[in-house]
């Protein structure tokens, strides 16, 4: 360790609010998703229905965290555009520069980092494409549970005005056709798309504490304190 | 301005499944109107058969205060005003005057059985049986060239004014040769499309002609398929579940006679008035839902409470119908009074998507890899023990080579 290394800011506190917002309403979202989908814990006791509403407070959970994923949602698309920070749809556009950047990092990942050879310094191609997938993957999340919401809405009116279920068929009608026709269609959907994210948080973490431990930059450290260390004449070379 | 912005509003809204239940005072004024003119106008033909409803009630012994209980009911039902309850005793009244051609094609005539329900008939069933039947394919005495004659006839003496009620789905498979009807060996496809053609419009009634039902099912040998599937350009009003409910079937009848028009319809084209919303939200057992009290196994103590049947794959929640309502035979009892779940027989695919009698999480379905069935569940853990297995061998191979680089010289 008798290199210089270099502070780099990654994220900022903004971004990193929203990390832990996801990543707690993720655990929060499956918890009670896993419920509905089956209630697996048992609530046959002593009290009378009125004052258990086990059920109910699961979904009044899945709903709130839901709400919570939109406004981070619509929050980080804006993000993607127009942050003044970094902005990621740069790097999710397939040019030629792009495309070796990601080439490089798949590379070094499979070759058990023996070829490090891209810049380390900023969010690379690689990185930024795998967190747009899973943006997508919730946004899906969003479209088929905003579905199943509205079927409860037959009435056409809530509490906020009828605009709302209107808005929700506009918004999410589309599914029903997308995933098959039939409103199982859209829940089983919406069931298998969560061990996609699931699958994809466990590689996240994976990938994150693998970065850490052998490219040797402190990676970890940039969703708490926002920024990480790179070897000085690595980052000067690029 | 607020032109455009209405129509764009229609656009979207028209086949959703929103449910207008009050549209206004001028409106129902205006189709009171319109409604009175037209049973003026039909109690000035001649009925088209000889049985008189009236009679008919009172050989059941069901008196006026009864009926008139029932003509409040039905007027409820179809969303319309309790004004307009006057005029649908009428119209029942009427009910000989509305000529029905009934066709039977790939099914189990279960629809037939609903709507003549043998056990002591009530008013939905008088109702129907009055119905000026031209042709019923399994109820008529006559056969062979005799009943083509008989059909034939019908076509041609109501042309463009007779409903078509159908029966049973279509079967496309083989040029459609699974099905034939009549002496010449006729298509069920063709018979369908020669009898819709000068018809006012199409009843499908029941799983089978709506969406396929259970004739439509994985594998589907026969390629059946529903009516909306084959007939276009005409209206179409599916009337889904297995068996269709006779009050969603006099219903639609009715307003018919009434307004001279089809209900309004949701995008899988049922009146909203008896589709519009889920089972779910009326069922007689969501408190416990909502509790988290389920039935866990058959005739546990949870079953005997009835509990909530979620657990025992109910799929009220996923399913549109007023069955939590109107319920079967008169309103006696339905699936879930009776301590069973919801198979969501109203709904397309129901057989392969909802009949399976247990949770969603639990069901074997065809996962997204195709070919072996599994359970959502299943398919998820074997996805996550993949990515598991991949990262430890990462992990592991990793751990080696960085071992190596420090004792031998780094690439650095």
């Amino acid at each position: 360790m008798n290199q210089e290394y270099k502070q780099v800011k990654r994220m900022t506190p903004a971004m990193r609010i929203i990390h832990w917002l996801n990543a707690f309403s993720m655990i929060g979202a499956i918890a009670t998703g896993l419920y509905i989908g089956h209630p697996y814990y048992q609530t046959f006791i002593a009290d009378g229905a009125v004052d258990k509403y086990v059920m109910a407070w699961n979904r009044y959970g899945h709903f709130i965290i839901a709400i919570i994923f939109d406004v981070t949602s619509v929050a980080i698309v804006y993000l993607y555009f127009f942050s003044r920070f970094e902005k990621p749809y740069k790097k999710v556009i397939p040019n030629a520069k792009n495309l070796i950047e990601f080439k490089d990092v798949v590379v070094n990942l499979l070759s058990l980092n023996r070829k490090n050879e891209f810049n380390s310094t900023h969010s690379d191609s690689f990185n930024t494409v795998y967190f747009t997938i899973f943006h997508l993957l919730l946004l899906w999340m969003l479209f088929t549970g905003l579905q199943m919401y509205v079927w409860g809405l037959g009435s056409g009116l809530s509490s906020i005005g009828s605009w709302w279920p209107w808005m929700l068929h506009v918004a999410t009608d589309w599914t029903l056709y997308v995933t098959g026709g039939s409103k199982m269609d859209v829940r089983l959907s919406h069931h298998y798309t969560m061990w996609f994210i699931i699958c994809w948080i466990v590689f996240h973490i994976y990938y994150q504490v693998w970065r850490t431990i052998f490219w040797k930059e402190a990676d970890i450290a940039i969703v708490i304190g926002g920024s990480k260390f790179v070897k000085q004449d690595k980052a000067n070379k690029k | 301005m607020s032109d455009k912005i209405e129509a764009v509003k229609k656009l979207f809204t028209s086949k959703s499944s929103r449910v207008e239940t009050n549209k206004g005072d001028t409106y129902y004024q205006d189709l009171f109107a319109k409604c009175e003119a037209r049973l003026n106008e039909m109690r000035a033909q001649t009925p088209a058969n000889r049985l008189d409803f009236s009679e008919l009630l009172e050989e059941n012994g069901i008196d006026r205060r009864e009926f008139m209980k029932w003509a409040s009911a039905t007027t409820a039902m179809l969303m319309l005003p309790p004004m307009f309850t006057p005029l649908v005793a009428d119209a029942a009244v009427m009910m000989n005057r509305a000529p029905v051609i009934w066709l039977e094609l790939q099914d189990c005539a279960g629809n037939s059985e609903a709507l003549l329900r043998a056990d002591g008939p009530k008013i939905d069933e008088i109702v129907l049986d009055i119905i000026s039947l031209e042709y019923h394919e399994t109820l008529q005495a006559a056969a062979g060239f005799q009943a083509e004659k008989q059909l034939d006839e019908a076509m041609e003496t109501f042309k463009g004014k007779y409903l078509l009620f159908v029966e049973g789905s279509i079967p496309m498979g083989m040029n459609g040769q699974y099905g034939t009807i009549g002496a010449a060996g006729e298509t069920f496809h063709d018979h369908l499309m020669r009898c819709s053609e000068n018809a006012a419009a199409i009843v499908a009634v029941g799983a089978c002609a709506t969406f396929g039902g259970i004739p439509a099912a994985s594998p589907n040998p026969t390629g059946a398929v529903g009516v909306m599937n084959v007939v276009k350009n005409k209206p179409i009003i599916n009337i889904p579940a297995c068996p269709a409910n006779p009050a969603n079937m006099v219903g639609v009848i009715l307003h018919y006679l009434l307004t001279g028009q089809i209900p309004e319809l949701d995008s899988l084209l049922r009146p909203k008035f008896a589709f519009g919303y889920r089972i779910h939200d009326n069922c007689e057992r969501r408190a416990h839902f909502d509790a988290g009290e389920y039935v866990e196994e058959w005739g546990d103590k949870g079953a005997q409470n009835n509990f909530c049947l979620y657990k025992m794959g109910c799929k009220g929640p996923m399913t549109f119908n007023n069955c939590s309502i109107v319920r079967y035979n008169e309103g006696i009892n339905w699936p879930i009074g009776v301590g069973r779940g919801c198979i969501g027989c109203s709904e397309p695919d129901f057989w392969d998507k909802y009949a399976y009698e247990r949770p969603m999480a639990d069901a074997k379905i065809k996962a997204p890899t195709g070919g072996v069935e599994k359970t959502v569940d299943e398919f998820g853990l074997g996805m996550l023990t993949a990515v598991g297995i991949g990262i430890g061998i990462h992990a592991a191979a990793s751990a080696v080579a960085g071992k190596r680089e420090k004792s031998g010289e780094s690439h650095e």
